[in-house]
This record gives C-alpha cells, structure tokens and sequence, in this order.
C-alpha cells in the first residue's frame, strides 16, 4: 500500500513538471496570429479592390532579404487628397506631420539566427501568397504558415532547394 | 543516500528543470516603417561601403567602412589607397571599439570641484570665450597643443589660433621622429620623414625602426615588403638592442648594445663610401674630420661580432638598390642625431635619394615638434604666464616625464580645455571638457603623406553630445570673435577642397575616398659641413650603463593610445601571446640567475622612479636589456637629446629586484616549441616518399561546384594581428576577458602561434582547417559539427548541446566553447554583425570561413546567373591581411589563385600524417628565387 502511495507520489510529480514545462513553453512563446496594428490597414482595399501589386509597397521584396513596410511618405503620395476625413487617415497624417514613424506589429517573424530571403524566393518564381496566404483578402493581416523549420524543409524538399544547414542558419 | 536527500536531491534537480524552461518572454518583435524613402542606391539588409580614413594612429590609411541599416559595422582596407592598398592593421580593426565604446564622453563638462559636471555646448563655449577675453585683458598668454593633424583641420587650427591671439604650439606625438628630422633639415635642408619606397630595394637595412609595428606608417611598409619578396631577390636585415616583432621578420636580425647604433652606422657609412662603386663621392674635407675606425673597435662599442658588422657592411657594398632606415629606439637615444646623419649620408652616398628615399613625397611630420617644445609650455604655465590653454586630441600628462611636472603646471592655467574622446589622464585634469565625434561620424580629411589627401566623412550621426574637431572650433570661434568663418565645417571643407583640388578632384575625393598628386622628386646634394660638425666624434664614448631599461613602442596600442579598446586587450601580443597586460620582458639567462618565471613580479628602479611589473621570459632578448611597453608605464622617467629634443627611449642603469608575489599573467600560447610535431615542418616532411596514400573508412566528400580552401604564406605573414582583429569585428566575437583567459577559456577563432626555434621566431596562423575527415565530426552525438557539400566543416549552432566532445577530438583546438552568456554592454551591441548570429551560453563556435560572405557572394552570383568568381570575394582575415599572406577561394577551381597555391611545391598541411585532410595549405619556406 504504502509503495504504491509513493510510486504514484514519484509519477505524479514528475508529471506535474512535465506539465508546467509544457504549459510555460506553450504559453510563453504563442503570439497572436493576427494582431492589431496601429492603424487598421486594409490589405482588403488595397490589394483586394484597388488590385495594388504587393511589390508597389513592398518594394524591397525583390531587391532585399527584407520586404520591409512602405516608408510613410509613399502613403502619404495618395493620401494626403484620399480620404483626408477617415480616422486611420488622420492617424496617419500625424505621423507624419510628427515626424514620427509607424511601429507596426509583425505578423511574421523568424529568429535572429535564421537567414531568409525574400529575393531569392521571389527569383525562384514564389508567390507571395505561398506563404502569406490570400492578404487581399484579409481585413487584418492573419498569420497563415506557422515558420517552423519543419515546414520550410517539407518545401525546400519537394521544390528541390538547397537542405544544407547554412543556407538558412547563420 | 536516505530517502530524504534522495527526495532533496530530487526536488532540487526538477525545480532547476522547470526554472530553465522559462526564458525572457518576447515581446513582438516591431516592423518600423522608414518615414521618408531610404536614398537612391540603398537597399535595407545590403551592406554599403563608404570610405574614410583610420584615425587609430598618424599614419592615415584608407578605410572602407561596411554599413549596415545606417550603422557601421566594421572597417577594412581600400584597395588602391596610396597609403595602405586595402591593409588595416590590428588597431584599425579595433576603431570601431572606440566608436561604440560604453566609456565615451557623452557631453561637455566643467570642472565642479574635484568633479566634472555636465553642461550644454553652448555654456562651454561662452565659458571658454569669457576666459579667453578675460586672459587677453590680463595680458597673459593663450596656447595650443595638439597631436599631429594634417590637411584642413591643421589649417583651422592656425586660422583659430590666429585670430584669437593664442600661441599654437608644434605638435606633440611621442613618435615625433625628431632625430630624423633634424639629421635630414641639417642635410638637405628638409626637416622631414622621407617616404621611403622599399618595394624597390633589394637590400633593406632597418636599425631600430620597427617598420612592421608602429613605426611612421606600418602598414603601407609591411606591403611594400610584402611587394619586395614576391620580387624575388629582397633581403633584409634588421639590427635592434632588443626583440621586436619587425626583427622577428627580417631574414637576419642582428642585436646591438643600447646607443652603439651610431658607431655601427658610422663604420657603414665609412665602408659604403670607401668600397661602393659610385659617382657620389663625398669631398675630402668631410672625409678628413670623419676618421676611419677599425671594425674590432666598432665591434666593441657597437657590442656587433665583427663577422656580423663585415657581412652588413658586404652586403651594403654589393646591393644594387639598398636602402637604410633608422628610427624607433635606435634614433632615440644620445647618439641618435649621429646615427640619423649617417644613415642619410648613406642612402645619398649608394643614389637612393629620389628613387627610393623621396622627400617630395615625405610623411606630413614637419608641424609635429619635439620634448622640448612641451617641456617649455610646461614651464611657462608653471610660471604662471598661461591664460588659457587648449588641449586637442593629446595625453602629454600620461606620456611625458614625472620631471616635466605637466600635471601639476596645467593646474595653473587659468582655464585648461581638454578635447577628446575619453576621459584621459591630461583630459581629467581639464577645467572644460570638451567631446569630440569619432572619425566615422565626422566630416574631415587627412594629408598623412605630402600629396595624398584622404577623406572623412559622418556614417552616422553622433551617438552623443558630440562635434567634430572642425565644429567645435568653428563653434568656438565664432562665439569668441564674435565672427569667423560661416556655415559647418562641412562647408568650410567643401570649399576649401574646390580651391585645392578643383571641382573634379572634389567628386573624385568623395567618391573614391582619396586623391593623390604625384610631385617630381629629385635629389639634393648633403650640406657636409654640418655632417663633418654632427660625426667629428663618433669616436668611442660614454658607455650605457647596463641593466637598459628598453621603452618599446607597442604593435596593440601604438603608444598608449589605444589601451582603452577592450578587443586590444583581448587579442594577444605575437610575440609572447599575453593578452592582458602589462609584463616586462627578461632575457632567459637574467632569468634563470635570478630564478625568475613568467608572473614573478619585480621591481625595476632607476635613482627617483619605480615601478612593479611581472615578468616574461623573452627568448633571443640580448643580455643586459629588458623590455617593457610604453603603453604600461605612466609618465616613464625618460630623458631628452639635447640637440634634437627627441626623448631617449632607453632608462640606464636599473636596478631591479624580486617581491617574491606571483601575478595573474594570461599567455595564451600552450607551448613556444613545436615540440617536434613538425607544425611547420622541415623540408623533410615535404618528401614525397612520406606522403602515402592513407586508409580511410569514411566515403569520399563529393564537391560539386565549390570546395573552400585557404593558403596561408608562412614567408609573407608576420604576425601582426590584423586578422584576427578582422575576425572578432566580422563574426561577433566576444572578448572573454582576463578571468577567462586565466582558465584558459579564450573565445578568437583565430589565433597567431609564435614558434620560436633555432634563433628564430615563426608564426603560424591557426583556425580551423575545416578537414574533409574532420575528427570533431564524427563525435558529435547530434550532428552539430557535420561537412557540407561545399567542404565545409559547419557547426550548427541551434543544435549544439555543448557536449564539448568536437573541441577534446581536434587535433588543431581551434573550437571555442561559450562557458557564459558574452555580453555586450551599450551601444557596443549596435556593432554587432547582422549577418552573423551571437552565440548563446552552452555552445560551441569556431571559424565558419566567413560563411556570410560566401552566402553574400553566392547571392550575388545566382542573381547574374554565374557561379562565383575567383576573387570576387574573401573573408575578414584574408581581406584585411596587409602582407597578402591569406588567399581564400574554391579549391575545384585549377585556374584559381588558393589552387594554383595549394599545388605549390612550397605547400604542406599541418598534421598531414593523421589524414584529418584539411582545407586549408600552409606555404613554407622562402619565395622562391630569394636569397638566404
């Protein structure tokens, strides 16, 4: 009787830890997938109706690793006659006028020690949809590939892309 | 154990478990929008590369700052650069330190007190303009020194001395090659540093100048050696009275007693003139005041062996295009105007002068003055005549004399305004504390050799409350005078550029980095007067009074003013691989009769001075002599030459004794004997007949269009530094610091082996070899260390559980192992490499080849749809090597310049006979064609 107390005692705390170690790396590291950003930016209008093509603001997309956000002047281009009376707008002017930079939430994002290009993705004949999903057709941005290692693999695998460790780790 | 500890333990073991598993929680990582487009040209994520000009020593070489997001992250040579042709020497490296450096002055000060209280750039001005109103109501005198600035910034300064009433004062540079000087004004009426061409001697005779350290402009003399031996028919000897680095190199090195250097030069000079056949013959007068002296006499006097003196002087008489050049130690002494003349009456006497001796052309040293210019301002404050006295990027308190009492009479200026970048010890002693910007973010230029103007330009903006030299004069002037010219500094350049070198000189300047006139030399006959009046007594005189304390300039810190740069520190000293400083070095005999061993401290004193320093056995160092740095001595009790007011580097008579304490002296080398292992083998090793064909069980690499190799030229490398310097900028290498390296726990990738064997020294750069059987791969439990189709050995750093087993299995110990989290205190992180990941606690690094630059180059390729090209690229050691002993590329390439290397008969691989097969060739031995 009294083993059985302390062999269940022994399982149960070790599963406990099992637990919490599980709980707190879940937890810890989730982040929303589609967070709000500091102006409701419309993929929807933008990409959807207006037909914009990502790489008009994006445009270091397929010069660069990085696609990078438009700088606030490129929107301003349009909106300083566009819109001027919605709120968002009117945000955006601040900035603006304020000299002050917009922080946008990332909606992807690998670690530090990942190297990734998106030139060399898009040279390849990637759509920027294979990984971002339909934008034009999200109100706010949601993440829709999760950029763990395993997914990237399963794609250089079928594409035939280089699998050597470096090209991605630096 | 009992169940209770058992459950301790227990508890204990699982509580740490569930504490790892939490780390700092992230927050979302933020996408800044830029709130103007980023220039043409500018692509967020590539580097861009801007030139400037390396303000780390005098000697101005060009620099080739790589950006990033707006930021520089390291510097490195521009090809091409009259001054150093893409060389940057193991200081320059560490500039970028300096910029980011968490000690930086971050705002004007005054003195409160005993403290400084930080103020607004406008209070300091007017405090400094009320001062100076006030000391010319007064009646008393204003001055300005500086250290040695050249171009437009030095035209400044005379424009603001001039109408602000102060004296400007010659400049003061330890180095000031005062000797030199004096010998070539008497001369040839030129009080100057020639530039001497040694790429076209074929004999160079060095005395005392250490060409390959510190002396005048290193790095551009290490490439015109380097030049020189790939000629084929260089020689060079090099006599010293104590162990340099730069004698380590030359093919002969020979050692003369402290101050014998002039009755040697003498005896040269004497035989050059008597056996030479040439036009240039000197007149009877001369000869008949300059009498003749037997070598045996020389010999002793000199302390040379006379079968040493004869093949010197043999070699002199046969060389078809010699060259001499004294300086360093051998120009700083008593004789040192003796030694100097004679040299110059030489190099006319075999026809160097113009061709490999210009003096059209000669080192901007001429606004630079002497000891006894700084002795006199020390004086007249300590008289109290000084009003207010300007300090510009100079520490006359922690180089000058005890005697001269500079600390104490600039307490008694009225007003004492130190500007620079550190709190120094002149700058402590300040009254108004004004910080200046770093070279990188300063407009400017240079003119380090008459001729070549060398520019700077801002990377960034100041990181703080900073102005460049140019601004803060102007700044200054301007509340002052209350006029002066308009506009920044920037403007005043720009216009004084166009006046110079016209519109398209201007462009070509900013562009290119640097412009260069070449001015016609010509030769100049000797005054023989004033030689005959300098070498009437070269006859044999005072002796120096043994033990010679030797003031060595040093290859980190050039004379102390790099000490403050952590990565200095860090990277060990090539010849006794002490990284954290400071020691004295003592010959093996003195050593082994007094019972000394490396760490023993002692006590070295002359009549009134002092001073406690641990001891570094210093082989090949001759008897009577001992060595210390000049950066680990605060105000040394040097004296001065009379007649040239260059400082006497040596202190006679010592006397020094054991304290019986032992100090923490971390030498990184393991063993300055290759123990027989033929690291650097004999000719033997190379036989054919010991290269069998070696079993292994392991398939064949396959290489499809790349295989990374290196050759290292053991002829060319002399172990200065500079690359690995390069490699901990490059690859975010942190400095360990002196704890770690007590353990033995040091964290470069690349490490500079001194061999010393058989009277000489070699040096062996050692990083990883990246073997196609590499040891350190096979026992890794989680394929963390593994080959890569590009034959290289990559280590993986996401998973790598720091078995350590990789590091206990390489035959070279080239693996470094993160013992803890390596900080990187503010805002030295913002130098940090983008490319390159920081390594964690727990895990094992080591050299990659730069594999950024392959992955950089690779891109670049894929993006013309071509492979990479021989050249196109290289990595941080090779590019900033300045003799070119590293050359890196694909090895699957036989046309490529690493192949056609690595197929030399002169190459080998270290530890051939265990069949590790690396990557990487050494080349031994001498050029081939060169004479021995």
């Amino acid at each position: 009787m009294r083993r059985t107390i302390v062999i269940l005692a022994a399982l149960g705390y070790f599963g406990a830890s099992l637990l919490l170690v599980a709980g707190f790396g879940y937890l810890w590291h989730r982040t929303d997938p589609a967070p709000e950003q500091p102006i409701a930016f419309p993929h929807t209008v933008h990409a959807g109706n207006l037909r914009m093509p990502c790489t008009f603001c994006h445009v270091f997309a397929e010069l660069s690793r990085h696609a990078g956000a438009p700088p606030v002047q490129k929107c301003m281009d349009c909106h300083r006659a566009i819109a001027t009376d919605r709120e968002e707008i009117r945000k955006l002017t601040r900035h603006y006028e304020e000299k002050r930079p917009i922080e946008w939430k990332r909606v992807y994002a690998v670690p530090d020690f990942i190297y990734f290009s998106h030139k060399r993705h898009l040279r390849a004949g990637l759509e920027c949809s294979t990984c971002h999903g339909d934008v034009a057709g999200m109100k706010r941005v949601r993440r829709v590939s999760n950029l763990v290692m395993g997914w990237c693999v399963s794609c250089h695998r079928a594409r035939k892309a280089p699998l050597d460790c470096p090209t991605c780790h630096k | 154990m009992n169940r209770r500890s058992f459950l301790r333990f227990l508890g204990w073991i699982s509580g740490s478990t569930v504490m790892t598993a939490c780390g700092k929680r992230d927050s979302r990582p933020k996408l800044t929008s830029y709130l103007l487009p980023p220039e043409e040209g500018i692509v967020p994520g590539e580097a861009r590369y801007l030139p400037t000009t390396c303000t780390e020593c005098p000697a101005g070489c060009g620099g080739l700052a790589k950006l990033r997001e707006g930021r520089p992250v390291k510097l490195e040579g521009i090809p091409g650069h009259p001054v150093s042709d893409g060389g940057l020497c193991v200081r320059g490296q560490s500039s970028l330190y300096r910029l980011y450096h968490p000690e930086r002055l971050r705002s004007p000060m005054v003195r409160n007190g005993g403290k400084h209280q930080r103020m607004t750039w406008e209070k300091a001005f007017s405090l400094a303009a009320e001062a100076l109103k006030e000391s010319r109501e007064r009646g008393h005198r204003n001055f300005f020194l500086s250290g040695r600035t050249t171009g437009t910034l030095s035209a400044l300064i005379d424009t603001f001395c001039g109408r602000l009433g102060i004296l400007r004062l010659p400049e003061f540079e330890v180095y000031a090659h005062s000797a030199v000087k004096e010998a070539n004004g008497l001369l040839f009426g030129k009080r100057d540093v020639p530039h001497y061409r040694i790429e076209e001697a074929d004999f160079l005779l060095t005395v005392g100048a250490d060409i390959l350290e510190t002396h005048v402009t290193p790095v551009a003399y290490t490439r015109k050696i380097s030049r020189a031996k790939s000629r084929g028919d260089f020689l060079w000897f090099h006599v010293e009275p104590h162990f340099s680095l730069t004698g380590a190199n030359a093919d002969r090195r020979f050692a003369v007693a402290p101050g014998g250097e002039r009755y040697l030069l003498a005896f040269l000079l004497r035989e050059v003139v008597e056996k030479r056949a040439s036009k240039s013959r000197p007149p009877r007068e001369f000869m008949d005041v300059f009498p003749p002296s037997p070598a045996e006499e020389v010999s002793r006097s000199a302390g040379i062996p006379v079968e040493a003196l004869r093949e010197i002087g043999d070699r002199l008489v046969a060389a078809k295009r010699p060259l001499v050049i004294v300086g360093g130690v051998s120009a700083a002494h008593q004789g040192g105007l003796e030694a100097a003349v004679s040299a110059a009456l030489m190099q006319w006497a075999t026809g160097a002068i113009p061709e490999r001796v210009d003096f059209a052309r000669s080192e901007n040293y001429r606004s630079v003055g002497t000891f006894r210019d700084v002795e006199e301002l020390s004086a007249r404050m300590g008289r109290g005549e000084a009003g207010v006295v300007f300090l510009l990027r100079t520490n006359p308190v922690f180089s000058l004399p005890q005697r001269f009492a500079f600390r104490e009479n600039l307490k008694k200026a009225k007003l004492s305004v130190g500007m620079g970048d550190f709190l120094d010890e002149t700058l402590r002693e300040a009254d108004l504390v004004l910080p200046l910007s770093h070279s990188l973010e300063s407009w400017g230029d240079a003119e380090p050799r008459r001729g070549v103007v060398s520019l700077l330009q801002p990377m960034l903006p100041p990181l703080h409350d900073t102005l460049s030299d140019g601004d803060a004069l102007l700044g200054l002037l301007r509340k002052a005078s209350g006029e002066g010219p308009a506009g920044s500094y920037k403007n005043h350049l720009f216009e004084a550029w166009g006046k110079r070198l016209g519109d398209s000189g201007r462009s070509k300047l900013l562009e290119q980095g640097y412009v260069e006139a070449t001015p016609p030399g010509k030769a100049i006959p000797p005054n023989w007067k004033k030689a005959a009046s300098v070498l009437k007594d070269t006859g044999p005189a005072g002796e120096v009074a043994k033990p010679v304390l030797v003031l060595a300039s040093s290859l980190r810190t050039f004379d102390g003013r790099s000490r403050s740069l952590p990565l200095l520190s860090e990277i060990p000293d090539p010849l006794t691989t002490i990284t954290y400083g400071p020691w004295i070095s003592v010959t093996p005999d003195m050593a082994k009769r007094s019972g000394l061993e490396d760490g023993d401290e002692v006590t070295i004193a002359s009549s009134d001075w002092k001073v406690v320093l641990p001891v570094k056995v210093q082989p090949y160092l001759p008897e009577g002599v001992f060595v210390v740095h000049r950066d680990a001595l605060e105000s040394p009790p040097v004296r001065m030459q009379a007649r040239t007011g260059e400082p006497v580097e040596y202190i006679e008579g010592v006397s020094f004794a054991k304290t019986g304490r032992q100090a923490a002296l971390p030498i990184l080398s393991g063993s300055f004997s290759q123990q027989g292992r033929g690291i650097i083998p004999d000719p033997a090793h190379l036989d054919e007949s010991r290269r069998h064909k070696r079993w292994t069980l392991y398939p064949e690499h396959e290489h499809k269009d790349y295989r990374w190799g290196m050759a290292i030229d053991l002829d060319l490398c002399n172990g200065c530094s500079a690359c690995v310097a390069a490699c901990h900028v490059e690859n975010n290498v942190p400095a360990a610091g002196k704890a770690d390296h007590l353990k033995g726990r040091e964290m470069s990738w690349l490490r500079i082996e001194p061999f010393y064997e058989k009277g000489e020294v070699e040096f062996l750069p050692m990083l990883c070899q990246h073997c196609d059987n590499a040891p350190c791969e096979t026992v890794c439990p989680v394929f963390a260390a593994y080959h890569n189709p590009e034959g290289l050995n990559v280590q993986v750093y996401a998973r790598c559980v720091g078995t350590r087993y990789c590091s206990n299995n390489c035959p070279y110990k080239v693996r470094r192992f993160n013992w803890r989290q390596h900080g990187w205190p503010e805002p030295q992180r913002l130098m940090l490499n983008p490319d390159v990941n920081a390594r964690e606690v727990g895990v094992m690094e080591k050299c990659t080849f730069c594999i950024q630059r392959i992955r950089a180059a690779k891109d670049k390729a894929k993006d013309e749809s071509r492979k990479v090209r021989d050249g196109e690229f290289t990595t941080a050691c090779a590019q900033s090597c300045p003799t070119g002993a590293l050359v890196f590329g694909n090895l699957l390439d036989a046309e490529s310049r690493v192949s056609r290397l690595a197929r030399s008969g002169r190459a080998y691989r270290v530890f051939e006979s265990i069949g590790t097969e690396p990557s990487i060739h050494y080349l031994r031995g001498k050029h081939p064609g060169r004479k021995t």
